[in-house]
């Protein structure tokens, strides 16, 4: 099984390298979402750190609609859902493996959103190995339930709205640990930050284990 | 073609004139006694007797949405149409007591805290509770195709039943404005007077009966309309 899950994973940064509007998008979209910030609510309310950490997450996770949407348009559009869902347990595989890959893509972006936020925000880091703790445990959170609500909005009209309508008000805990646990590292309540780092990490387990679980069935 | 499993002979079409009596009785009853045999409240006055209508309604929105994820799990073993007419059922009766819970915890909130809204963790992962079952009914809609949307909903149903523990549990583990529970506490007896803890009871037992009058209507309903589904293909 991880073996599988590690191949259709490889096989998404592959196609990711070559054809990168995933990522390109997703961090254009949170480059604009922080200069939007600045503009819209003022330099003093956007440095705050709970403001900054709150936007920020928000952003990731429309960013990671984006891009999971975006890896499995590019399923689509060359019909190859339909051979690997037909493989011994492709259905596991390809829960895990876009999971797997698209942590390893948010990754990324979330280093280029983070540090385009620390800069165009001139925000001060007081904990940044707790912060790097956070991001990393907020990103490995957020896959898990868009690729579920991706899954189960394949091939349905008005899928763009729909995605974000169920995978948000599912992401709430998430998202709220991230922004209080990036907030504490930012503000320096080391505590604070690797508690709710614990939250994100249990949140990531729970759902990766449901989405195995369950997500098999939908994909038809 | 999907081979059709509707239960022939359902006694539910015999019961439900008997489940509305009963419901629309009981109700009658539990009305009368919230506001005319309980006693008023000490500190919050007359004002108090929404929670004949508010604590049931959460109790109903609840169990709602439970019974869709069992009837989620029901569907996605045994591939059942009935148990997926439970869970559109349940869904769209859990959206209704949702909202109206919503709107009674409002009327409410203004007189006792000032505000029809405030940002309380109950209050919002509530109104959160509600948009994630409007998604799910929203993701049924949008679906055609019987088994895939019944399939496609169900994995919804079970993901989305994870916030309801939240729901009750974010009372407990954040600094609330929300009152605490008053019956079911850690610890010691439900810190109600007994006519209100009674009258509480009986409220609690019509809105459940007015549940269970609607799901037998609605599930009635659902059963025909697959009926139909089934006679056309």
């Amino acid at each position: 099984m991880i073996d599988r899950i590690a191949l259709v994973a490889a096989r998404e940064l592959r196609a990711e390298r070559r054809q990168p509007d995933g990522v390109v998008a997703a961090v254009t979209f949170i480059a604009v979402l922080v200069l939007l910030e600045s503009l819209v609510v003022g330099p003093q309310i956007a440095r705050d750190a709970d403001v900054a950490s709150a936007l920020f997450w928000l952003a990731l996770a429309f960013a990671t609609i984006l891009a999971t949407m975006r890896s499995f348009d590019r399923e689509l559009e060359d019909d190859a859902l339909e051979g690997l869902v037909a493989l011994p347990g492709g259905r596991d595989a390809l829960f895990g493996g876009k999971v797997l890959s698209l942590a390893v893509v948010l990754v990324l972006v979330a280093a280029i959103g983070g540090l385009l936020s620390l800069v165009l925000l001139d925000l001060a880091v007081a904990l940044p190995l707790h912060l790097l703790v956070v991001v990393l445990l907020g990103v490995v959170a957020l896959p898990p339930i868009v690729v579920v609500d991706v899954v189960l909005a394949l091939r349905l009209r008005a899928r763009a709205a729909l995605v974000p309508i169920l995978a948000l008000p599912v992401l709430v805990p998430q998202l709220v640990a991230a922004t209080r646990g990036t907030s504490a590292a930012l503000t320096g309540d080391a505590l604070g930050a690797l508690s709710w780092a614990g939250l994100l990490f249990a949140f990531a387990v729970v759902y990766t284990v449901v989405g195995l679980t369950i997500v098999p069935a939908a994909i038809e | 073609m999907i081979e059709t499993t509707i239960p022939r002979g359902t006694p539910l079409p015999r019961i439900r004139p008997w489940l509305g009596i009963a419901a629309a009785a009981s109700f009658v009853v539990a009305s009368a006694m919230a506001l005319f045999w309980a006693p008023t409240d000490a500190v919050q006055g007359d004002v108090y007797r929404i929670l004949y209508v508010h604590v049931p309604l959460a109790w109903l929105a609840y169990l709602a949405f439970v019974v869709v994820f069992l009837a989620s799990v029901a569907w996605l073993w045994t591939k059942r149409p009935f148990f997926d007419a439970v869970a559109v059922a349940s869904a769209e009766i859990g959206v209704l007591f949702t909202g109206l819970f919503l709107v009674a915890g409002s009327i409410w909130a203004k007189p006792t805290w000032g505000v029809w809204w405030t940002w309380e963790p109950r209050l919002v992962t509530t109104a959160i509770m509600f948009v994630m079952y409007v998604g799910y009914l929203l993701l049924r809609g949008l679906s055609t195709d019987f088994s895939r949307r019944a399939t496609r909903a169900a994995v919804f149903g079970i993901v989305a039943v994870i916030d309801v523990p939240i729901v009750h549990l974010s009372v407990l583990w954040a600094n609330s404005l929300h009152q605490l529970p008053t019956v079911l506490r850690i610890a010691g007896s439900p810190a109600l007077d007994t006519p209100m803890l009674v009258t509480l009871m009986a409220s609690l037992g019509a809105y459940t009966l007015v549940y269970a009058y609607f799901m037998s209507a609605r599930v009635s309903l659902e059963l025909a309309r697959q009926g139909r589904l089934w006679t056309r293909t």
